[in-house]
């Protein structure tokens, strides 16, 4: 799967058509959906299916659709940048032995809050999905300011595109 | 691309049931994996699918962008209205169990989430449609 998902970054970075880097996104989105599935993670795989391999492989189309296919790609040796990237990849790789075991919820901070989720959402809420208890029962408030914030990212296109007009 | 006649034909047998996979995660997420993102999104791409394949050269609007935005604000309202609910039944912000009946006191939770994920997919699937639709009027001017 790690094999796959490395093909489709390389080949979206160096693919000449705009296009075919397009549907390898797609595509790499729908390999990681498929990875969530696989970890049991069925909400975050829908959530992945649903914005990574639909609505923004959509919304890149419509943008192809405005700029021209072929572009010439400037491969510049920017030092600098480059050394950048390579100290934070490694930061990430390093921050990643840190992680708890795949499975385990002992080792997480949160641990007491998870074991009482699990426990009490069917008592408490009554309903099977225990993600979806969390996200509009127990933290219905955080659940609020995210739509918020897609609120504020709607008016904010709508703001900064539709100025031309008036 | 809306010239073709396979993508056409493939793309009106799927509308239907995208839009109906929606629907689903959208009133089914209590039980099954989903809720009013997922699905709010997947509602989004089947109409902005109609619009990519058969309206791409149409000048004229396919949704009124009043609409939309009234949407927008409907969903947030939704969501709002059902926490503040909770104050005028002596209760907290988005407190549900005021709004459970005498016999199911799950029944508030019940509503009260259905309610919130109703909100959770209009805002979101409008928000799409949205940006959609003003990337769209930008390649035209």
């Amino acid at each position: 799967m790690m094999l796959i998902l490395i093909i489709l970054a390389t080949s979206v970075l160096f693919s000449k058509s705009l296009l075919s880097s397009i549907i390898a996104m797609s595509f790499y989105s729908m390999v990681c959906a498929i990875i969530f599935l696989l970890s049991d993670a069925v909400d975050v795989a829908l959530t992945e299916a649903a914005v990574g391999a639909g609505i923004s492989t959509l919304l890149f189309l419509k943008t192809l659709s405005l700029v021209n296919d072929q572009v010439d790609i400037a491969r510049s040796r920017d030092i600098p940048s480059f050394m950048i990237f390579f100290i934070l990849s490694i930061l990430m790789v390093s921050f990643s032995f840190n992680f708890p075991e795949f499975g385990s919820i002992s080792l997480t901070d949160q641990a007491k809050s998870t074991q009482y989720y699990l426990n009490q959402s069917m008592r408490d809420m009554g309903i099977p999905n225990v993600v979806t208890s969390i996200l509009a029962g127990y933290r219905a408030f955080d659940t609020l300011g995210e739509v918020i914030v897609i609120f504020t990212a709607g008016i904010s296109v709508l703001g900064i595109l539709n100025r031309g007009k008036e | 691309m809306g010239n073709n006649h396979v993508i056409k034909v493939i793309t009106i047998i799927m509308i239907p049931f995208i839009m109906l996979f929606g629907l689903y995660v959208q009133f089914h997420g209590e039980y099954s994996a989903g809720g009013g993102f997922q699905a709010g999104v997947i509602i989004a791409a089947s109409i902005i699918v109609y619009d990519l394949i058969f309206r791409l050269d149409s000048s004229e609007e396919f949704l009124k962008l009043e609409i939309i935005e009234t949407f927008v604000a409907i969903g947030i309202t939704i969501y709002m209205l059902v926490g503040v609910i909770g104050f005028l039944y002596g209760g907290n912000f988005l407190d549900y169990n005021s709004l459970s009946s005498a016999y199911d006191s799950n029944s508030g939770q019940k509503i009260g989430i259905f309610l919130v994920e109703l909100g959770v997919g209009i805002t979101v699937s409008s928000v799409m449609i949205l940006i959609y639709h003003m990337f769209k009027d930008a390649g035209k001017s």
